[in-house]
């Protein structure tokens, strides 16, 4: 299998605060990965470094056999083959919907607007709301506006999509439209890296399940290693707790 | 579905283009209108053409009336009739050039005018800084008092005992109060439409002036008295003489001395005594009703002074909040933890914290002093008036709005910025996609504030004599002495141009809020709908 994402000897510290501790992980094309693990076990920072919202202290990542911490390296090109998805969705509030999925086009793509727009609205029809494209983010529910922002990263057309705990801010009956476009672009063959704790969901679309805790990877496995079979006392700990 | 929102941020950067290109060109062809000023064929004369009858403004060109130079009105008066003669004499062409009195010795120093023909005493002080020619008048002092006042049948010193007197700051006539005992020595004023409206409120008792002056006064406006002192103050002959003032050293004083020989005594008290009745305030008729006069008699000049204000304060606040939203995009550049780039941000906003804390720390009728005259005396770059003063002003809103801005760009939660980055926007793009739209709406209000000081704000550019309503207002009260009545009609006219910069501003904020409701994109037929979507990729 193409390795897409390799992530080896990654660390990050917040001042003396050691949050990552030598990571070593590797993502392959059209694989569905998620990231489980108690708050503050260093899931999200893994993640954000992963696109370099955070800077790693140390460690390398590779993309496509190239050190993406060289800094010769483009961050904001290796950024478009990125999607992310926020918690907190961060649609551009200036924007309404059609324009927050065509901006990244246009802009950093510089895809004619003809073409942003059709492909726009082709990805908001995937999630469901390609009717909304004249509202303004303030207008929308959290559900509607976090499946938004997934049309925003697809419309990117990004290598790799990744999501940040993306149900963790929506009110309970609003998880289920998010997670069900999830699944169905998990069945799409997008590979995806998902921070969640939807235990559920994790079970049935992840190819690969990655438990961390305190800053490094406890156990990696298949959803029925992991859910059914956990090796290590770590893991049995935290999966009886949820 | 093609349909464009007009964008602030665009539009604003248009309009400052449009002047700057508009300014520029203007400054080129001042450029060269100074270059043959400079030439010898021109003589500028500086005077404030408001101390009738030595020197006064007019609406037109009566009794030989001399154009000011980039204004439609004209001087007249007994130092316009000498600058004519001196031009005669030499040659030349004369231009005059209308300059308050303070301004006046600092233009002459910096070469923006020639000479100085305004009433100016040679004294020693003045010696020090410029030159001056012989005299060509000797005036003899008078207090100008309220007719039905305490003070108005005194006639010798003594008689101004306890009285609140005052005269013009700078001048020989504010020190000789002191030769009266027990007077109440007021604070020296900058100008004699001060002083007059200080003496028909009651504020003071008296103003020290000369007697030509105090003619005027009395004779155009019936509620003034000339004291004339059958002792008087004891003075120096340089101080009632009064001269042409002329650069250090320059060669004109020689020149100028042998034509003012060549005018006697006689024919001086002539030209003035000719002058006295040419004012214009004097011998007009009485109107019950002077607001309404006054508006009649000078509504070009209100409105063209409004109109500079609006002027200067409307570029002013445009392209001020445009220096803003640089300084706040630049002092937000993320600065990286080292190398060459991190030293160049580091110095970059040094330079802009400076330029914020100066600009914001002192007046800016300190900075137009300084920038006009510092400019011409130390870099000998001559700024035209109307330019130094959207200079002024813009700069220092600039001051004032990178703060603004950088409140409002941290008031744009953290969550955008990280959007625009994730999906590979670089600083630019997401300050100019993303963060400054929001920003220049959050900022609009306070937008409209800064705009709404301007307005008034620019009255303080009256130093550098920019015809603007304040200064114009100052000109009209100069000419009819009914100081209450021309200031409450500008004082109408500041407020009729705030108010409806207010209203406009707040109903181009309601314009960019746009309303609560949006459509549903499948009831309107020019939407592209999923279908046709199919379709056409199919």
């Amino acid at each position: 299998m193409e390795n897409v994402i390799e992530v080896q000897h990654l660390s990050k510290s917040f001042g003396t605060h050691e949050v990552l501790k030598d990571i070593d992980f590797t993502v392959h094309k059209g694989e569905v990965v998620c990231i489980i693990g108690s708050s503050g076990s260093g899931k999200s920072t893994l993640l954000r470094c992963i696109n370099l919202l955070e800077r790693p202290s140390g460690g390398q990542i590779i993309y496509h056999n190239e050190n993406i911490l060289d800094n010769k390296h483009d961050v904001n090109a290796y950024r478009t083959k990125l999607g992310m998805v926020f918690q907190q969705f961060n649609l551009f509030e200036n924007h309404n919907v059609l324009s927050n999925c065509m901006v990244g086009q246009t802009k950093v793509l510089k895809r004619s607007r003809e073409e942003a727009e059709e492909v726009a609205i082709r990805y908001l029809h995937v999630v469901g709301m390609s009717q909304y494209i004249n509202a303004k983010p303030r207008q929308l529910s959290g559900g509607q506006k976090q499946r938004v922002a997934i049309a925003r990263a697809l419309s990117m057309e990004p290598d790799v999509m990744l999501f940040d705990e993306p149900t963790s801010a929506l009110d309970p009956e609003m998880v289920g439209e998010v997670l069900g476009v999830m699944k169905q672009l998990a069945g799409s063959g997008l590979t995806m890296l998902i921070v969640t704790h939807e235990m559920g969901f994790a079970k049935e679309v992840a190819d690969r399940v990655v438990f961390m805790d305190k800053g490094i990877i406890e156990e990696v496995g298949t959803p029925e290693e992991i859910f059914e079979h956990p090796e290590k006392d770590r893991t049995k700990e935290f999966l009886k707790r949820v | 579905m093609r349909k464009q929102r007009t964008r602030p941020a665009r539009f604003l950067l248009f309009l400052a283009l449009t002047v700057i290109i508009g300014l520029t060109g203007g400054m080129t062809g001042y450029a060269a209108e100074t270059a043959a000023g400079s030439e010898a064929d021109v003589l500028r004369v500086g005077m404030e053409a408001d101390y009738a009858p030595f020197n006064w403004t007019q609406m037109n060109d009566l009794g030989g009336a001399v154009p000011l130079s980039g204004s439609s009105e004209y001087a007249g008066g007994y130092d316009v009739e000498i600058a004519k003669k001196i031009a005669d004499g030499l040659g030349m062409e004369l231009e005059i050039v209308k300059t308050e009195w303070d301004g006046l010795v600092p233009a002459l120093t910096s070469g923006k005018i020639d000479a100085i023909i305004a009433g100016m005493s040679p004294t020693e002080e003045r010696k020090e800084t410029i030159d001056f020619s012989d005299s060509y008048y000797t005036s003899q002092l008078v207090i100008v008092v309220q007719a039905d006042g305490p003070y108005a049948d005194a006639g010798r010193l003594a008689d101004f005992s306890g009285a609140k007197l005052t005269a013009q700051l700078n001048t020989f006539h504010y020190s000789v109060i002191d030769q009266i005992e027990g007077v109440v020595k007021e604070k020296a004023m900058d100008n004699f439409s001060a002083m007059r409206v200080a003496l028909e409120s009651g504020m003071i008792d008296g103003y020290v002036s000369e007697r030509p002056e105090g003619v005027s006064a009395s004779s155009a406006n019936e509620r003034y008295k000339m004291i004339e002192l059958s002792d008087g103050f004891e003075t120096k002959a340089e101080d009632t003489a009064i001269a042409v003032g002329v650069r250090k050293d320059s060669e004109l004083k020689d020149r100028i001395n042998e034509i003012l020989a060549g005018i006697s005594e006689e024919e001086q008290t002539d030209i003035m005594d000719e002058a006295i009745v040419n004012q214009p305030a004097s011998g007009e008729e009485e109107t019950t009703n002077w607001l309404v006069r006054i508006v009649k008699e000078n509504w070009p000049m209100f409105v063209s002074g409004a109109g500079m204000t609006l002027y200067i304060s409307m570029i002013g606040t445009m392209i001020g909040t445009i220096i803003g939203l640089l300084v706040g995009v630049v002092r937000t550049i993320p600065v990286p933890l080292r190398g060459a780039k991190r030293g160049f941000l580091k110095v970059i906003g040094g330079i802009l914290n400076v330029y914020i804390e100066v600009f914001r720390g002192t007046p800016m009728i300190v900075q137009a002093m300084v920038i006009y005259y510092g400019s011409a005396l130390a870099f000998n770059i001559n700024m035209n008036r109307i330019f130094a003063a959207i200079f002024i002003v813009s700069i220092n809103t600039g001051a004032y709005m990178s703060e603004i801005v950088r409140g409002g760009i941290v008031s744009i939660d953290k969550g955008q910025f990280e959007a625009a980055q994730a999906i590979g926007m670089n600083h630019v793009q997401t300050m100019k996609n993303v963060v400054l739209p929001q920003v220049i709406r959050n900022i609009l209000p306070a937008t409209g504030n800064e705009f709404v000081i301007n307005i008034k704000d620019t009255s303080v550019l009256n130093v550098i004599s920019v015809t603007e309503l304040y200064f114009q207002t100052k000109t009209i009260a100069g000419i009819n002495f009914h100081y209450f009545e021309s200031f409450f009609v500008a004082c109408v006219l500041y407020f009729i141009m705030t108010f409806t910069v207010t209203r406009i501003l707040r109903f181009f904020e309601r314009r960019l809020d746009g309303t609560d409701n949006f459509n549903m994109a499948g009831n309107q037929m020019q939407v592209v709908r999923p279908e046709d979507l199919q379709k056409r990729t199919n």
